[in-house]
């Protein structure tokens, strides 16, 4: 109770790191229901790795002198590194996958090394990005200024917004295409705008949280809420409900047990996937008696 | 009597990226029609119909939709179920629903209007009750049930539907297709039935359309489906 009422005081030092996590546990989880209902969840694997190099190599331009170091600017810089790589290789892998040929699960696989070996390499070449990308990648969120935090809400704000607004669209081209095309629906553009949303999201998440905080939180909530909802409604809301709170109980146990935060995050929405999983096969279970008990025939 | 046609098919050539399936289709399908398209697996009955939808595009020749009350004709389509994902938690009334977002401009919320019609069309196909219940979760027939009824509720003046009747079992396929003749005998659509089931074309069809190894015969049911007509274009002996 202690911890939690030093969080919610409107003058708790972290308070700005709440703020994010709160915003990154509201906004990646909706994402993510596009990203599993389209089956796409490797690319949201590979996506934060090509996310967190394009930081990486945003540092790398100001330690090579390329682009002047000017401190106040490095967040606006890495997210616009974030996002020059995040979009072209959402974009270019939607297209590939769409024409099909090869294996998609072997490009995605291969995105994801490389990015990783780059961000690494990257890393060590680069004394003055070392400090703050290691915290990024280790999912650490403690020092957030209040403009870094108007940004992502901003970039999330516009994302969700986006998303609810269209959302009819999005479902249509998503679920059944050929549909789309005979209501005369430009699929191409829904397609594209449905993945520059998705990249924008990923790339403020990495920046906020890093990759792997940020993949848990665009696969895990949406894979719980699948398991009870009835409806697109449903999917959404659940999603995104289970992925603010647990955002949230994470950010207090990890500052009551001095835990990084995002890796807090991940394993509490891993505790929370288990019991949800039980309780979905319980409940399974219970309605194959009872169906057993009173069958009834469906044409 | 003065026939109208709604569709034209001079030269057609159908088929997936360079292979050519059907490759010289000419036939005219008049207004309120109720016509089978029928054949084996893999003879392009199926190529045809994504054409004809604008889904592939014609690989040779022309298609034209005859304009209704100076307008282009309103398609409705039902895919084969098969086709839709099941990992989507969508509700029946939500899969209708979709055939909304042809009237309803982007981002617009849908009216009470259109929410009512897409009961209304559950209903006409019989499957009001299954509404609320998840579409992944039904059965085979539930689910050609509501899918014809998200193709009626695109308000469509020629409905194409693909294998409504594959895979379930007699009872099934006679509740989808009587929903079919209902339908079709109350609105009077133009009907173009994809399947490969002889007996339910010869049952519920006027006209047949029969491709067989890239030859395309068209006629009425009478006349195309006898057994000596049969006989010849299977090459088969039926004795």
């Amino acid at each position: 109770m202690e911890t939690l009422r030093e969080v919610l005081d409107p003058d708790f030092l972290l308070r700005n790191s709440v703020y994010i996590s709160l915003l990154v546990g509201l906004v990646c989880p909706l994402v993510g229901v596009y990203l599993v209902l389209r089956r796409l969840i490797f690319m949201g694997v590979a996506l934060p790795q090509i996310s967190s190099c394009g930081v990486a190599f945003t540092f790398s331009l100001q330690a090579w002198g390329i682009i002047p170091h000017l401190h106040e600017a490095e967040h606006a810089l890495a997210f616009i590194g974030s996002t020059v790589f995040t979009l072209p290789t959402i974009l270019l892998l939607s297209l590939m996958m769409r024409r099909g040929g090869g294996s998609a699960e072997g490009r995605l696989g291969t995105v994801y090394v490389l990015a990783g070996a780059w961000s690494v390499l990257l890393l060590v070449t680069n004394p003055l990005g070392e400090h703050g990308l290691l915290d990024m990648l280790k999912g650490e969120i403690i020092s957030v200024s209040d403009a870094d935090l108007a940004r992502t809400a901003a970039t999330f704000g516009t994302v969700m917004l986006v998303i609810f607004v269209f959302r009819k669209e999005f479902l249509l081209v998503s679920f059944d295409r050929e549909m789309a095309i005979t209501l005369k629906k430009n699929v191409a553009f829904w397609d594209a705008l449905l993945f520059l949303l998705i990249g924008l999201a990923i790339s403020m998440a990495v920046l906020s949280v890093g990759p792997l905080v940020t993949f848990g939180f665009l696969l895990i909530p949406p894979l719980i809420a699948h398991m009870f909802a009835r409806n697109m409604r449903q999917f959404a809301l659940i999603a995104s409900s289970v992925g603010t709170l647990s955002a949230f109980a994470g950010f207090c146990i990890a500052y009551r047990l001095d835990f990084p935060v995002g890796p807090t995050d991940v394993v509490l929405l891993g505790l929370i996937y288990g019991f949800a999983l039980l309780v979905w096969k319980g409940a399974g279970l219970m309605k194959t008696r009872l169906a057993s008990a009173w069958p009834s025939r469906t044409v | 009597m003065i026939k109208h046609p709604v569709l034209i098919l001079e030269h057609l050539a159908v088929g997936y990226g360079r292979r050519v399936v059907l490759p010289d289709v000419n036939l005219r399908l008049e207004r309120g029609s109720f016509t089978g398209l029928l054949g084996a697996n893999g003879s392009g009955k199926s190529t045809l119909l994504k054409t004809l939808l604008g889904i592939l595009p014609p690989l040779g020749g022309r298609f034209v939709l005859e304009p209704l009350n100076g307008r282009l004709p309103v398609l409705g389509y039902m895919p084969q179920r098969e086709s839709l994902d099941p990992i989507y938690p969508l509700s029946s009334f939500e899969i209708v629903l979709m055939a909304a977002c042809g009237r309803v401009g982007p981002g617009r919320l849908i009216s009470k209007e259109e929410r009512e019609f897409a009961r209304q069309c559950l209903a006409e196909t019989g499957a009001a009750e299954l509404a609320p219940k998840l579409f992944s979760q039904l059965s085979g027939g539930q689910k050609q049930r509501v899918l014809m009824a998200r193709a009626l509720a695109t308000k469509p003046d020629f409905l194409l539907l693909d294998e409504p009747t594959a895979g379930i079992d007699a009872h099934a396929t006679r509740a989808v297709m009587e929903a079919l003749k209902r339908i079709h005998a109350q609105h009077g659509q133009t009907v173009l039935l994809v399947s490969h089931d002889l007996a339910t074309v010869r049952q519920y069809a006027k006209e047949v359309i029969w491709l067989h190894e890239g030859k395309v015969l068209h006629g009425a049911v009478d006349e195309l489906l006898t057994r000596d007509k049969i006989e010849e274009l299977l090459s088969l002996e039926l004795r």
